[in-house]
């Protein structure tokens, strides 16, 4: 069977047509996947900051011995002194995909060993708690850190979503993620010392 | 925080309530209690008495799905109703409780956008219907921000079947409400200790039968045992009877209780016996016994485990053994120093499961999903515009602005 010049058009058309469509609903996913990762580092990094100013506060309260405190400021300002993307110096940062730079994780996760160590024993934990000023810090310690292990976990779900969503191989081929680059996971320490739990 | 303006989705009807009803009934509560605006949408009849905050969406209809009947909500006209509600709401957060039912939390999640929080309760088997459906619902799925799984075990189910991750809050009880004076008709002597069973008496998996095949053995060291059955389901009665012969006049079969019975039950009794099967992602029934200052023996699940921290506030038996129930009563019943150190611990431990404790965590996660939305300045929830789908699936209804509609 021979087609007229016609139906092939048509046919084309329809085809063409269906394969914009699919482009097209592919793509906005892709961006509401990128977006979602995004707005999720923001939350994230938002609570590692609140969490190493509460680290300073605590470090200059004089609550904790000398030593303590020293360790305890210079991981702290250490974990807030990264600056914030040495390795992209576009101005379209604050749409980046790809999570903490990897020197602000490494900072991040000694400062929650400091942390730890710093508040390993229970008792002393409920001694800081018995003043006001201790005890708002240490709610607030526990407030920001909680909420970061929140939001990293919910960061890298929408990191793992979008990764799948961009594994097909129509999707690499056609670039229909754009220009954006491979959204990466944030991999850091952020076990909770066990006495900043509350009891 | 600021108040927030919170809209919560229960899948299941509240004629026929259940745990998961409850649930969400006491979170809409503890909410309210913190000076948050709630609205619950949830299926319900018009003429069916349902607690002030929640919105009757319409006639649930039973359906068998994944091997139970469940009394669900969905189609053109339910539809509608999600998004009338959704409109009207104007809600910071929308909070889904099993958005993988096929009811009215599935709708809203394909419905509405925005920061979307989502609770996952059961650990029930992985469905099929649920794979073949599962690229219409991906795209559903990754509107969720924030997911929470009720327990360990839900949280496992959950990464196994649909993949991704989950933190775990767990489920909450009004811990106090438990702290009531004990009723003399169910206290224990020595002689004749009380033992405490709750849970539908039909159902295998509840463990009745296993109480049953226990029994005998209790009673031969301990002849005055009573124990004291609160549950509906006369076939599961009748089995249990049967098998018992002799010994079924040591049995009090109380029947369905109360609330307030349901505390004074196990405030009175000296030991409550959970000896389920599987199939329990929590186990609140424990966390209730803790918190009236029963002893528990429980069956060694996964889930009975970690609300038992770890067998140090509570006792565990190998599950579905009779031979070890039986003997783990009876140490239970011999030893009441090891029994109160449990109980004890249980006290102190179950307020991690207070409502209090369990709201705020509640609430910190609805933080992080606003922070994450308003991070990029999309604002509450919406109307999902960009979902494709064909108008006519969303009912008819009338659509209004500026929330008049009720």
């Amino acid at each position: 069977m021979s087609w007229s010049w016609s139906e092939t058009a048509l046919v084309v058309v329809v085809l063409v047509g269906l394969a914009l469509w699919l482009g097209w609903v592919t793509a906005s996913r892709l961006d509401r996947l990128h977006r979602k990762v995004v707005a999720s580092r923001h939350a994230l990094q938002a609570q590692l900051d609140r969490r190493g100013r509460v680290s300073v506060d605590l470090a200059s309260a004089g609550l904790l011995d000398p030593a303590s405190a020293v360790l305890l400021a210079d991981a702290a300002l250490a974990a807030l002194d990264v600056p914030d993307r040495t390795a992209d110096p576009r101005p379209s940062e604050a749409f980046s995909l790809r999570g903490l730079p990897p020197e602000r994780e490494r900072a991040e996760s000694a400062l929650s060993m400091t942390l730890r160590s710093v508040l390993e024993d229970p008792d002393e934990v409920a001694e800081l708690r018995v003043t006001e000023v201790g005890d708002d810090l240490l709610g607030d310690l526990y407030s920001a850190w909680y909420r970061a292990q929140l939001a990293r976990r919910f960061h890298n779900e929408a990191v793992a979503q979008a990764r799948r969503a961009r594994r097909p191989r129509v999707v690499r081929w056609l670039r229909l993620a754009g220009r954006a680059p491979l959204p990466r996971t944030v991999e850091l320490d952020d076990q909770m010392p066990a006495g900043l739990e509350r009891a | 925080m600021r108040p927030l303006r919170v809209g919560i989705v229960c899948p299941y009807s509240f004629d026929a309530p259940g745990g998961v009803q409850f649930h969400v009934r006491d979170l809409a509560e503890a909410l309210r209690a913190g000076g948050h605006e709630v609205s619950v949408l949830a299926p319900a009849d018009e003429d069916t008495e349902v607690p002030d905050v929640v919105t009757p969406a319409g006639r649930a209809v039973p359906v068998r799905y994944n091997g139970s009947v469940a009394r669900l909500a969905f189609g053109p006209r339910a539809a509608a109703r999600v998004r009338r509600w959704i409109d009207a709401g104007r809600f910071d957060v929308l909070h889904l409780h099993e958005p993988m039912t096929p009811s009215l939390s599935m709708l809203a999640l394909w419905v509405a956008d925005g920061p979307v929080v989502a609770t996952f309760h059961t650990s029930q088997v992985r469905s099929r219907a649920l794979q073949i459906a599962h690229p219409l619902l991906r795209q559903s799925l990754e509107k969720i921000s924030a997911r929470i799984a009720v327990s360990e075990d839900a949280r496992r189910t959950l990464i196994d079947h649909l993949g991704g991750d989950a933190v775990v809050v767990p489920n909450g009880v009004y811990v106090d409400h438990f702290d009531v004076p004990p009723a003399p008709r169910w206290q224990g002597t020595p002689a004749a200790p009380t033992v405490a069973f709750l849970g539908r008496l039909d159902e295998p998996r509840k463990g009745l039968q296993v109480l049953a095949a226990a029994a005998p053995r209790i009673l031969a060291e301990v002849p005055g045992t009573r124990f004291l059955v609160a549950g509906r389901g006369d076939e599961g009665r009748a089995e249990a009877e049967a098998a018992l012969g002799e010994h079924a006049s040591s049995f009090e079969w109380l029947g369905g209780v109360s609330d307030a019975d349901k505390a004074t039950l196990l405030a009175s009794a000296d030991l409550y016996v959970a000896p389920q099967t599987g199939g329990e992602s929590f186990g609140i029934v424990l966390v209730e016994a803790m918190s009236a200052g029963t002893g528990v023996v429980a069956s060694d699940l996964g889930a009975f485990r970690r609300v038992l921290d770890d067998g140090t506030a509570g006792r565990l038996f190998r599950t579905g053994d009779a031979e070890d129930l039986a003997a783990t009563v009876l140490a239970a019943l011999a030893d009441p120093a090891g029994t109160e150190e449990r109980r004890e611990r249980a006290r102190r431990f179950v307020r991690t499961f207070d409502w209090s404790e369990v709201t705020e965590r509640v609430l910190a996660v609805y933080e992080m999903a606003l922070a994450a939305s308003e991070a990029l300045g999309d604002g509450a929830v919406h109307e999902d515009l960009l979902a494709g789908r064909p108008p006519w699936l969303l009912g008819r209804g009338p659509r209004t602005r500026g929330g008049v509609d009720r």
